[in-house]
């Protein structure tokens, strides 16, 4: 050991710093991250001592150097294996666009507090989807590059219009003879409206359910309301449906934090594993439709929804620790940029951002739109984000639009302030549509802006947990997988 | 120079009277230790604290700070700002040491993507 030391020791300037940055985790820690997003914890003298060139304790130096912080000088492997890295998490920019989402009809027979799209009367069918409109943007799905190929239908309530939802399917597995995509579908609903008769479809096309579940009875039924209040009931009932025809893995819920969530957070994820569900989404609501209006339940700053989340993450590793496996979603995506180098995809924390690149909606009346949000603004009278019309635009009309580059262009991390120098920035997104919709342009002030900080909190959190807790460690590890 | 550690060059002191009538909160940094470039980067970066005004003054930068809560924590926010400099004048730094290397890796990166060829006629 003494040997291999000596012979691997770095003598002062007997090494050069590689592009890293930093981020003061508290007054004891410092975190380093490279340009592929590897990180290690120093302390603040430490730091100083890296930057000024004067750290000779030998094995942090030997920490530093295999993570790409630090190099000898002359050396070319390092910034061969961190291109070889950056490329890997770039992969997706060639390979775009991955998800495409079908707004099969607006109409819904929920009136839910925080719906992000207008609610329209379950008996007005000029606001479904028609197969002329469904053709046109199936042509439009197979002109994407990417090898995977998932289509989602969404609404309103998608199954008010599953003769639609059937005919896509079929229609898109008969084009994909042709092209030999890797093809999934997804139905987003709310399951009130499952029957045998769908059940049997979804099992003949292996279609992936989520749903919708904000925890206990009482907070889902008031937060997502139908006739009869039963919301809650429609759900467990077609979830456990779902798990006994399709298998455990062919459904999964979403649950969107509403004010009354904010002290629920334990409750929330122990119906998630009462319910046999292994992953559950902390999502904080989102700036769009009705949750602006005064009555969506978003009277809640970054700060108490941060408490919320730390909340839920304890519980979830306590679960785990008692041998129930749960996984806090988000934290598996942040896991997987901070551990690997594979880019999950997931559309807000990508840069450039993943809208047009990560996901295309088809609207039900033939608008496409650059990500479910721009779609959901222009239902609050805003289309900057509208790409075109499937009946009058193609796919270089769409892809090459303004309206799709210049947010993309305006908002990439690497160049905007704050961004740029942020250790997060390999971890973190652009979401050029949450800014446009708080802030009127595209890149934001991210020292004002909510989405950094609750992506800063969440990052910090995640580190912090990781480097005092070797369970959570190991279980973020786990996630990344 | 110390950029860890103490602040840069940094006078300090609650000095004269704004139009309003309150204190100036101002801090004046050596132009020869801090770049103009650290100041305002930490200016952008306590937007949400404060908002800063950077003159120049002989042969400082004078930085006037302008809290957006009065609740009197004047010595925090002067604290704020400096630890920011600090970092931000370690970012700079850095990022003037190694931009020869990123620019290396972010050349050899994209460099075999393909997406070159791709952008050719037509």
């Amino acid at each position: 050991m003494k040997l291999e030391r000596a012979a691997t020791a770095l003598p002062r300037h007997g090494w050069q710093l590689l592009p890293l940055r930093f981020h003061r985790l508290d007054a004891d820690s410092v975190v380093l991250t490279n340009l592929a997003g590897e990180h290690v914890f120093v302390t603040p003298d430490e730091l100083g001592a890296v930057v000024d060139g004067t750290c000779a304790d030998q094995e942090l130096l030997a920490r530093l150097r295999a993570a790409h912080l630090i190099q000898v000088p002359g050396e070319r492997l390092p910034a061969e294996l961190l291109a070889i890295k950056l490329r890997t998490r770039m992969q997706r920019l060639p390979d775009s666009t991955g998800l495409h989402i079908f707004v099969v009809t607006l109409r819904c027979e929920h009136t839910c507090r925080y719906c992000q799209v207008s609610r329209q009367s379950a008996a007005k069918n000029e606001f479904d989807m028609t197969e002329q409109t469904a053709r046109r943007a199936l042509e439009l799905v197979f002109r994407s590059p990417s090898p995977q190929l998932k289509i989602e239908f969404q609404g309103g309530e998608p199954l008010l219009n599953f003769p639609l939802v059937r005919w896509i399917t079929t229609e898109a597995n008969r084009i994909n003879k042709e092209h030999g995509k890797d093809l999934a579908f997804v139905i987003a609903t709310n399951l009130a409206l499952l029957d045998e008769e769908i059940l049997g479809f979804c099992a003949e096309e292996q279609i992936h359910i989520s749903t919708s579940l904000d925890g206990p009875q009482d907070l889902h039924n008031s937060n997502r309301r139908r006739p009869g209040r039963d919301s809650w009931q429609q759900a467990v009932t077609g979830i456990r449906r779902v798990q006994e025809r399709l298998g455990a893995d062919r459904v999964s819920a979403l649950m969107t934090t509403t004010e009354a969530s904010l002290g629920r957070a334990a409750e929330i994820i122990d119906t998630y594993a009462e319910l046999g569900l292994h992953g559950v989404f902390l999502r904080p609501i989102s700036p769009y439709g009705f949750a602006l209006r005064g009555r969506g339940g978003a009277n809640y700053d970054v700060g108490r929804w941060l408490e919320f989340y730390a909340a839920g993450l304890d519980q979830i590793v306590a679960l785990n620790r008692q041998g129930v496996p749960m996984v806090e979603m988000y934290a598996s995506i942040i896991a997987k940029k901070m551990l690997t180098n594979a880019d999950p995809g997931y559309v807000d924390l990508t840069s450039p951002a993943g809208i047009g690149i990560g996901a295309l909606v088809y609207n039900y009346d033939g608008d496409i739109y650059a990500s479910d949000e721009g779609r959901m603004l222009a239902e609050m009278g805003d289309r900057t984000f509208r790409l075109g019309n499937v009946h009058g635009s193609s796919y270089a009309d769409i892809m090459l639009s303004d309206a799709l580059l210049n947010p993309l262009t305006e908002s990439i991390t690497l160049s905007a302030p704050m961004c740029a120098t942020c250790a997060f920035e390999p971890y973190c997104g652009a979401d050029p549509v949450f800014h446009h919709t708080t802030t009127g342009d595209f890149t934001g002030h991210k020292a004002l802006s909510a989405f950094c900080r609750r992506n800063m909190g969440v990052f910090t959190l995640l580190l912090r947990k990781m480097r005092d807790d070797p369970y959570f460690r190991d279980l973020l590890w786990r996630w990344a997988q | 120079m110390s950029p860890a550690g103490s602040a840069p060059g940094a006078g300090a002191g609650a000095t004269g009277a704004g139009a309003t009538g309150a204190a100036e909160i101002t801090l004046a940094f050596d132009q020869a230790t801090v770049d103009l470039d650290a100041l305002q980067r930490s200016a952008y970066a306590v937007a949400a604290e404060m908002t800063v005004d950077i003159r120049v003054r002989g042969a400082d930068y004078v930085c006037t700070l302008f809290p957006r809560k009065h609740d009197g924590a004047v010595e925090e926010l002067k604290h704020r700002f400096r630890a920011e400099v600090n970092d931000q004048i370690l970012r700079v730094r850095i990022a003037k040491e190694t931009e020869p290397l990123r620019n290396l890796v972010f050349a050899l990166a994209f460099s075999r993507t393909g997406l070159v060829e791709a952008e050719g006629p037509g």
